[in-house]
């Protein structure tokens, strides 16, 4: 990383990609469906209630994540873009039970919504789906807020900064 | 007030700041030490570091003249928990994507083995 006094206030991008052994066909269906978003959406252990599923540009998807724990939240999707099988954009956003946005629960500063990117690519029958994350008409403060996560996890995560992220490792 | 996480990620935005914070990850040092690798003067390095120590991620040694500058990891650490969070729930989404799909295709494959394949299925059974 090259030292610069520029202020990152710019936006940086949350992006990665990943290779399915799936015709794109099927992960478009995946990704569009509610009745196939029930199997996979959320982390190992959460289930998702499924409010509204409109898919359309405009149309929302409102959902209820469940955890492990017993915690639950509320959250949603507003569709932009529908371009089966190969691209769909959302807004994406914590909501109450209405459907209203609401802030981030764990760092308010987090832009409310941020714009999603789903791209599917065919190749020999496997299908590379790419995701870009971008803030979405951020107040300077949220698109900070998102530059810093993003960042940060390229930061501590990364192959270039494997020292920072073993000293963040060790207990305290 | 801002809350610890968005503090620690406004101070991790710049990326002066976050490479101090790396070099700070190899010990403590001085601020002239600090400052070496940028292209900036002191009074813009000790600005940096005033916003790192304002986010609670570095504080100052009083114990030495120089005033030794060290990395608070509490802090850091809370931030990166929140950032593996993030990164996890994509990553761990699209696991279960990966699983999900392998199903459907080894249903379908199934579904076609048993049409096509009724008769040697029979013939095994009189076996």
């Amino acid at each position: 990383m090259a030292p610069s006094a520029s202020t990152a206030n710019s936006a940086t991008e949350f992006v990665f990609s990943r290779t399915f052994e799936a015709p794109r066909e099927d992960v478009w269906n995946a990704f569009t469906q509610p009745e196939h978003l029930k199997h996979w959406w959320g982390t190992p252990g959460s289930s998702i209630e499924i409010a509204r599923h409109e898919l359309k540009a405009g149309g929302m998807f409102h959902y209820r994540m469940k955890f492990p724990d017993g915690r639950a939240m509320w959250a949603r999707f507003i569709f932009r873009e529908i371009a089966a099988p190969e691209r769909l954009v959302w807004l994406n956003g914590f909501s109450d039970e209405h459907g209203g946005l609401t802030r981030n629960p764990w760092v308010p500063t987090f832009p409310l919504q941020t714009q999603n990117t789903v791209t599917l690519a065919e190749q020999d029958g496997k299908t590379l789906l790419t995701i870009t994350v971008v803030p979405f008409n951020a107040s300077d403060e949220e698109a900070r807020v998102f530059s810093g996560g993003i960042n940060g996890m390229k930061m501590g995560f990364g192959a270039g900064f494997k020292v920072l992220a073993d000293y963040l490792a060790q207990p305290c | 007030m801002q809350d610890q996480l968005s503090a620690t990620f406004s101070a991790l935005a710049d990326p002066t700041r976050r490479a101090i914070l790396a070099q700070l990850a190899l010990g403590e040092t001085s601020v002239t030490e600090l400052a070496k690798p940028f292209e900036m003067s002191m009074p813009a390095v000790s600005k940096h570091l005033k916003v790192l120590q304002r986010a609670g991620l570095i504080s100052r040694g009083r114990e030495a003249q120089w005033r030794p500058c060290r990395l608070d990891a509490g802090p850091l650490k809370g931030a990166a928990g929140w950032i593996e969070e993030y990164r996890r729930f994509w990553e761990q989404s699209l696991d279960r994507l990966d699983k999900y799909l392998r199903e459907i295709e080894a249903a379908r494959t199934k579904s076609k083995t048993n049409r096509s394949g009724k008769k040697s299925s029979k013939t095994k059974s009189k076996e």
